[in-house]
């Protein structure tokens, strides 16, 4: 081996012409780990606050997921022999993402197991980058709430640590009162509130929303459409049942709604790929979001949400089905749709 | 959309000097031409020819095409070498006496008899001096005028769209006052009632100088100029109706069902050429451009001039290190194997570029392919589909109408070669 090494190095090597096929121009601006690196750094002002806001806490929830998720994605290609993946970042995201949307009461132990059951299975048991069909941080969030629902129960923590959160009071009536004592602007920049790790600074991630849109790191359609749905249909609900307007703001600016909108329904892998499609999508998350916390059982919806749209993704790509672009047709299909959920809601709350 | 159109590159600064090239000892005049199936020569080996010469004529089925010696010398051997689709073709060699005498046959008209000229003399006339499309299509021009539709609108395409490229830029900057010629005998020769000139909307310099011939010396010619993104693939002759009608004509279709033609700027010019000189073109602005070059500019090459040759013009490659040669633009042009290639009237541009080796990543679905995707397929799922071999799929995503532009590679952040998998789509269709 080494002896040819040598011999190539005497040699002047002869500059070759390529054999390639057109376009021999490639964007050297875009790249996955540009879009990847963007994620991150719109995460960490949300990371940075959850710090603050919990201290030693979050930093041991992030640490800990850090070490299950990408501990576990460099494990297993490693021990497969296979080209390094973690360079384009996107184990780090997941890790942050999932340490962000855990409870606060959520044991490490539990953190863990979490991590490295939701990147193997949701991840890595697909195919890794890019074959994975639900979004790996919520689906480790899922795994948790279901597999280890015990030990972050919101009833038996919430009470007695932090007080009723404001959507477990919402949602049990659409009384405003109730929840009067909270205002704007404290749900608006996340201090004071409880909530998960990272989910309760509106203000800090939008600004990490806006980051990504600046950068074009994300496809602003999707956040939009699902903040746009979810607010709609919390409107259709408040004036169904009567409830004072600052109802749908409150909705909006609590719980997971947010992050979930900017962070998780936007990754790409696990997202629909025409314009249309991503817009179905998002609808599909932002109702089905506002509809499992007005009647489900869960106070929060997002993730759920998320991860169940996730499952219709191959249906909004099905090549029978999918155009690049809104026909009348479809728009007036769409339309019927949203007047229908519209109306379930409406019909719901009223009677 | 405008945005994920848009490709970053610099173009050659078209007004600066030429960068000198002497007159070839030898051109070589292409005739395998990509359209054209066979050929038949009028002349033998050791004839003497002049510049403007008609050498032979390409059958291509349904049109003919005579070719023409490009220098006044002497015929030599039939040889093989590369041709501007990429593939070796026959090509005929003529030795160059370096005095470049016109045919004498071939006779100048004065403005007047130009302007007694009918359509069907002018058809005539381009028809016998193979003006052809020259912003790479090669379609004969007189087809296009000859069609039995109606024609309402003159499209004169001066947008150039892939980065780089300049050289129509540089015949519209050179050669104003002959493309409004040219134009004038363009709306006669297809019955258009008007005329648009297409050009983009960074090329100040080019619209100010249009304009103002406009003005000066063509005041009652039915011309606009219109002025279009400067996005890719705007040149598409398709996307520049879109863009100056407002019409959606699919791909694939014939123009001039809709009363449109198009005809490249320097087409224009040879057409211009052609009706006043009685002479093909036989010499073209050429744009060497890339990283792998010492020197990027324009040159003015004569047809049938051979690659190296235009290498060494520009000073030569300034790396050791792997290139790639492209005969055309860098988006849709044709990939050189070796530097053996020749220069036909088509050929507008020699791209030289640094062989760089991307890192292919899995697909994110980030679908940056879907959207900037100018005839609206969705490559990613054309893709996967080729991938799996699903015929059905495939036929239904509408695969044969993708243009081979180029932009769904060029935008994907993963590196993956996306038009490749649309022409193996294609394949299976």
């Amino acid at each position: 081996m080494q002896n040819t090494v040598k011999a190539a190095d005497q040699a002047p090597r002869k500059p070759k012409l390529i054999r390639t096929a057109a376009p021999y121009l490639r964007d050297s601006k875009s790249s996955i780990r540009r879009i990847m690196y963007d994620v991150i750094l719109a995460l960490l002002p949300v990371v940075a606050f959850s710090f603050y806001r919990l201290g030693w806490l979050s930093v041991s929830y992030v640490v800990v997921s850090m070490i299950s998720i990408v501990g576990t994605e460099f494990l297993y290609y490693y021990l497969q022999k296979k080209r390094f993946t973690l360079d384009n970042g996107t184990a780090v995201i997941s890790a942050l993402i999932y340490a962000m949307i855990i409870p606060e009461v959520t044991p490490l132990w539990v953190v863990f197991v979490g991590g490295v059951v939701g990147v193997f299975v949701a991840k890595l048991a697909f195919g890794g980058l890019g074959a994975n069909i639900f979004n790996i941080a919520g689906f480790a969030r899922v795994f948790v709430g279901l597999s280890f629902g015990g030990w972050l129960g919101y009833e038996k923590y919430t009470d007695a640590l932090s007080g009723a959160t404001v959507l477990g009071v919402l949602n049990q009536n659409l009384n405003v009162d109730a929840v009067a004592n909270v205002d704007l602007w404290t749900m608006f920049s996340g201090l004071n509130m409880p909530g998960s790790v990272g989910e309760t600074s509106a203000l800090l991630i939008l600004l990490g929303g806006f980051y990504m849109l600046v950068r074009r790191s994300f496809d602003w359609r999707i956040p939009l459409t699902y903040i746009a749905s979810f607010a709609f249909m919390a409107l259709v609900a408040a004036l169904a049942g009567g409830a004072d307007l600052m109802y749908v703001p409150i909705q909006v600016f609590s719980g997971g709604m947010l992050f979930g909108a900017i962070y998780m329904a936007t990754d790409p892998v696990s997202a629909p790929t025409t314009m249309p499609g991503k817009v179905y999508y998002a609808f599909g998350i932002g109702s089905l979001n506002f509809l499992i916390r007005l009647f489900g059982a869960l106070p929060e919806g997002t993730v759920f949400s998320i991860l169940i749209m996730n499952m219709f993704v191959p249906m909004l790509d099905y090549y029978r089905w999918a155009t690049p672009k809104f026909s009348v047709r479809s728009l007036i299909i769409f339309g019927i749709v949203i007047a229908s959920v519209a109306g379930l809601i409406a019909v719901g709350v009223s009677g | 959309m405008k945005k994920t159109r848009t490709i970053d590159a610099h173009d050659v600064p078209y007004s600066l000097p030429m960068i000198p090239i002497d007159a070839p000892e030898v051109v070589y005049i292409t005739l395998g031409e990509l359209r054209t199936k066979s050929y038949t020569l009028n002349v033998q080996e050791g004839d003497q020819v002049y510049l403007g010469t008609q050498l032979g004529t390409l059958d291509g089925g349904y049109f003919i095409q005579p070719v023409f010696s490009t220098v006044s010398g002497t015929v030599g051997k039939i040889v093989k070498k590369f041709i501007y689709s990429g593939k070796v073709a026959e090509v005929l060699e003529i030795h160059n006496d370096f005095k470049d005498t016109f045919d004498p046959r071939k006779t100048d008209l004065s403005e007047a008899q130009i302007s007694a000229l009918t359509r069907e003399e002018i058809i005539e006339l381009a028809k016998n001096n193979a003006v052809k499309g020259l912003g790479g299509a090669g379609f004969p021009t007189y087809i296009k005028f000859q069609t039995n539709d109606p024609i309402e609108t003159l499209i004169i395409n001066g947008v150039e769209c892939e980065p780089f490229l300049s050289s129509d830029a540089r015949a519209i900057l050179e050669e104003t006052v002959q493309i409004f010629k040219g134009i004038e005998l363009g709306l006669k020769a297809s019955g258009a009632k008007k005329a648009i000139f297409g050009i983009k909307k960074k090329h100040k310099e080019l619209i100010a100088k249009l304009e103002k011939v406009k003005k000066e010396q063509f005041p009652n010619l039915p011309l606009t100029i219109h002025q279009t993104d400067n996005i890719y693939p705007q040149g598409w002759e398709n996307a520049l109706i879109r863009s100056a009608l407002g019409l959606n004509i699919p791909p694939r279709t014939l123009l001039s069902k809709y009363g449109v033609v198009v005809l490249n700027a320097t087409t224009i010019y040879a057409l211009y050429q052609a009706v006043r000189f009685n002479l093909p073109i036989y010499e073209r602005y050429f744009t060497m451009a890339g990283d792998a070059f010492t020197n990027n500019g324009m040159l003015k090459v004569r047809v049938g001039e051979i690659v190296p040759r235009l290498i060494k013009a520009v000073g030569g490659f300034n790396t050791e290190e792997d290139r790639i040669l492209i005969m055309g633009g860098p988006m849709t042009g044709a990939n050189l194997l070796l530097e053996d290639g020749v220069v036909s009237m088509t050929v507008g541009s020699l791209v030289g570029l640094v062989n760089h080796e991307w890192i292919e990543e899995p697909c994110i679905r980030c679908s940056a392919c879907v959207y900037s995707c100018p005839v609206d397929l969705q490559p990613v799922n054309i893709m996967n589909a080729t991938k799996n071999k699903d015929h059905d799929a495939v036929a239904a995503l509408n695969v044969d109408k993708c243009i081979e532009c180029g932009l769904c590679s060029y935008v994907c952040p993963s590196k993956i070669h996306v038009t490749d998998y649309m022409r193996k789509g294609k394949k299976l269709l």
